[in-house]
């Protein structure tokens, strides 16, 4: 029977459709570590000692970790819903409104928890009961303007070193839009801060000078360090050769004054090229000084003849000087990226000992399923990173000049094993006729970084640009120095077309699958997923796990397909796994707590074991990683709902809440 | 001669399990948090639950032992795939239903009259 299931499960199953792509590669670039740097921070972590989640990423470390113990492994089992609040800012996408795409992990700050929704509005919460407090209205277009949905990563929290209770705006909460405005609001009274640019608002648009194709929308809230609020943007993938450059910016949290801007591209690569912009979290150790930015891949996504010298900072991990916005030290992690292997979260911060010795290191994680981890102060290879020389072109694409070698981390080991051409799922070929091995024999597969072709149905992509590590990033737990991190592992492929034939074959796209032009450039492109005709996928489980790493010796400490496959309301066998969006949380109660499936379910899994110990329904993917707080003496854990349409086509507008019972 | 009382009586437990199966199916379609809340599959149980009750009624007035095997035959498929779908959508209790209606339908064989002419 239950092999049934599986088999009848399969003809049922689809995945995800898509590639998960973003603004968007050589070698390790890197400058020396500022001479006056101070000295290391203490072991486990830069950041806060206290129980913190008032960033995207719980800390600035990104660690995503909370030192409550409240709730543990074994007690775990007992939680239970204490509240839920619905938005109301939730939309399919079937009237004129375009679908939202909420991935806000709530900011818990201030005694309140602060919300930032897709229609780009701010809700205060009392965190023990969810009654709102109050909540603000940017009005601003809900249109896909540079998305294909209505989409927000939440707010960003700062406040004074010591607020003063008459005076407002001691403590602010900012949400940025998708047209460019960055707001700043009363955390107490939800009143638009007038001292803050122009009367609370920040035009970030002004900005936008070269190439300027598209607003540079604020979807990402900015990070904040202490008075410096820095933030990157978003913008489209794969629609243009020329487009807006990857600029950050640093502007005064109470003011809005711009004080610094980075620039990812030379001023001769902004001109030709764009984008390689910072359209994820950033992470931040004060104590060094530096804020370590995850650089996306330059434009086009999957061509690069218009960019053939060198474009250093582009798919990099690169720290600047949180001052000046100097870069201190960058890597680059893909070499003249042609993938749209965007580095897409950011980097963990975590002081872990190594053979006797202890580092300030940082892990970045990838799309590509590798995990590069370096000393944060120059980043150095903690474990040894190697050049190897990867698939070259098979001539069918002209005007390009890939790079012979790539970086390839030795530990740990990629999440993903990426060396052969994924097996065919037997049951997915059978059930259509042959339809996958038929595909297979069409799609040009030579290991990791197989470049773009013109031929057959093109190269398979494996992992994708949705595959690998999407912006949930690692999870550490400086106690135990264990890492923890989920994956998807998703088979997706990509055909070149020169324009004339582009035009013509042209169907249009779907959510980030599907063609896509690259205007300006000789070649339009296609991505789409290896799916039979019945939806199922054509490469066999699991399609996502979650990892536990040992970050003494860069070792698999277990992994376990996570979540569940879900597709027309149907559930997969949870061995297969699911592929996920949104990221993990880990206590020093021995707990991770991660959403992230298609299932729409929210989990808890023994940090030690990885076994799953607890479940609740939740209305849509949990696409964002959860909190961890503690108000009043209770802890508690929440969760935002809302999905992501590359994910599942499920939206929600909820925000739900669990604790052990009293 | 009127239909002999086993064979109505197993009319009358697929009925009402199909019932229960549409109500079971619905509940899992309509209301918040089930998990399959609104989806594809969920409408289709509610479908076949409701074509089992449907079926559940013809059974009970078809006359003709050829007919009835395969009406059998159909109403043992439906309450196979539905159950099959419940138990991928984790509707534990509407895969019980169709059990119970299956229990209705050995019901509806086995009774006396079935086994020669039931109808005169």
């Amino acid at each position: 029977m239950q092999r049934l299931v599986a088999i009848a499960a399969l003809i049922l199953l689809t995945t995800s459709g898509a590639a998960l792509a973003q603004e968007q590669s050589t070698p390790n670039k890197q400058s020396a570590p500022k001479a006056n740097q101070p000295a290391q921070s203490d072991a486990g972590s830069p950041g806060p000692k206290k129980p913190t989640w008032d960033t995207f990423h719980g800390q600035l470390n990104a660690q995503k970790y909370s030192p409550l113990k409240q709730i543990t492994a074994d007690n775990v089992g007992q939680l239970k819903k204490v509240w839920e609040y619905h938005t109301g800012d939730v939309s399919d996408g079937s009237g004129k409104r375009p679908a939202t795409v909420w991935s806000a992990t709530p900011i818990f700050a201030n005694d309140t928890l602060y919300i930032g929704t897709p229609f780009y509005r701010i809700i205060a919460l009392n965190p023990a009961t969810g009654e709102k407090k109050w909540s603000f209205d940017t009005h601003a277009k809900l249109e896909a303007l540079t998305q294909p949905a209505l989409k927000s990563r939440g707010v960003a929290y700062w406040q004074a070193d010591e607020p003063k209770p008459d005076k407002a705006c001691q403590k602010i909460v900012y949400i940025g839009t998708m047209d460019a405005k960055l707001y700043a609001v009363d955390a107490d009274t939800g009143k638009q801060c007038s001292n803050f640019a122009d009367d609370g608002v920040l035009n970030v648009d002004q900005w936008n000078t070269i190439n300027n194709k598209w607003p540079l929308s604020l979807l990402q809230p900015p990070t904040v360090v202490g008075d410096h609020l820095i933030f990157g943007w978003a913008g489209k993938d794969w629609v243009y050769e020329q487009a807006p450059p990857g600029t950050l910016f640093s502007v005064n949290a109470r003011t809005g004054k711009r004080e610094w801007t980075f620039h990812a591209l030379s001023p001769e690569m902004q001109k030709k090229s764009g984008t390689a912009n910072v359209w994820t979290a950033i992470s931040a150790d004060p104590e060094l000084g530096l804020v370590y930015v995850p650089v996306s891949s330059p434009s086009p996504n999957y061509w690069g003849g218009n960019r053939k010298k060198d474009v250093p900072l582009g798919t990099s991990t690169t720290a600047l000087d949180v001052d000046t916005g100097e870069v201190v030290w960058s890597r680059q992690w893909v070499h003249h990226d042609v993938w749209d292997y965007d580095i897409n979260a950011a980097p963990t911060l975590m002081d872990i000992t190594v053979d006797g010795e202890q580092i300030p290191a940082l892990i970045q994680s990838t799309k590509m399923g590798f995990l590069f981890v370096v000393n944060r102060k120059t980043g150095e290879d903690v474990w040894p990173i190697e050049e190897r020389p990867v698939p070259q072109g098979d001539g069918s694409v002209k005007g390009d000049k890939l790079s012979p070698t790539q970086p390839f981390p030795t530990k740990p080991k990629p999440l993903l094993d990426q060396s052969e051409k994924p097996n065919i799922w037997k049951l997915a070929d059978a059930v259509s006729g042959g339809q996958c091995s038929r595909l297979w024999d069409k799609l040009e597969y030579r290991g990791m970084y197989t470049p773009p072709t013109t031929k057959g149905e093109g190269a398979m992509a494996f992992p994708d640009s949705a595959g690998g590590v999407q912006w949930g990033g690692v999870a550490f737990n400086p106690a135990t120095q264990t890492a923890y991190v989920n994956t998807s592992r998703l088979v997706q492929y990509i055909k070149l077309y020169k324009r004339e034939a582009y035009d013509k074959a042209d169907s249009g796209s779907g959510n980030e699958s599907g063609f896509s032009p690259q205007k300006g450039s000789p070649y339009g492109m296609r991505l789409k997923v290896a799916r039979n005709w019945l939806g199922m996928p054509c490469w066999e489980p699991p399609y996502g796990e979650l990892v536990a790493l040992d970050m003494h010796t860069g070792d698999v400490k277990w992994r376990r397909p996570v979540g569940a496959s879900q597709q027309y309301g149907f559930f997969m066998p949870e061995s297969w796994g699911s592929p996920t969006i949104g990221g993990p949380a880990t206590t020093a109660g021995g707990v991770v707590f991660i959403g992230a499936s298609m299932d729409s379910k929210v989990r808890a899994y023994s940090a030690k074991t990885g076994k799953e110990l607890w479940s609740d329904q939740t209305e849509a993917p949990v696409v964002a990683n959860p909190t961890v707080y503690k108000y009043k003496g209770r802890e508690y854990v929440a969760f935002v709902s809302g999905g992501n349409t590359i994910l599942k086509d499920q939206v929600g507008d909820q925000v739900v809440v669990y604790a052990l019972p009293k | 001669m009127s239909r002999s009382r086993p064979s109505l009586v197993g009319a009358i437990v697929l009925f009402a399990s199909a019932v229960i199966g549409v109500v079971i199916a619905l509940y899992g379609y309509l209301a918040p948090l089930t998990g399959i809340t609104g989806s594809l599959g969920a409408l289709l149980v509610v479908v076949t639950s409701a074509l089992l009750a449907l079926m559940a009624i013809v059974l009970a007035s078809l006359r003709g032992r050829i007919t009835r095997s395969i009406w059998r035959v159909l109403i043992l498929f439906a309450l196979a795939g539905t159950c099959f779908a419940a138990l991928l959508l984790h509707e534990w209790w509407l895969c019980a239903a169709m059990g119970a209606g299956l229990i209705g339908l050995i019901l509806d064989l086995a009774a006396p009259g079935d086994r020669g002419a039931i109808y005169s």
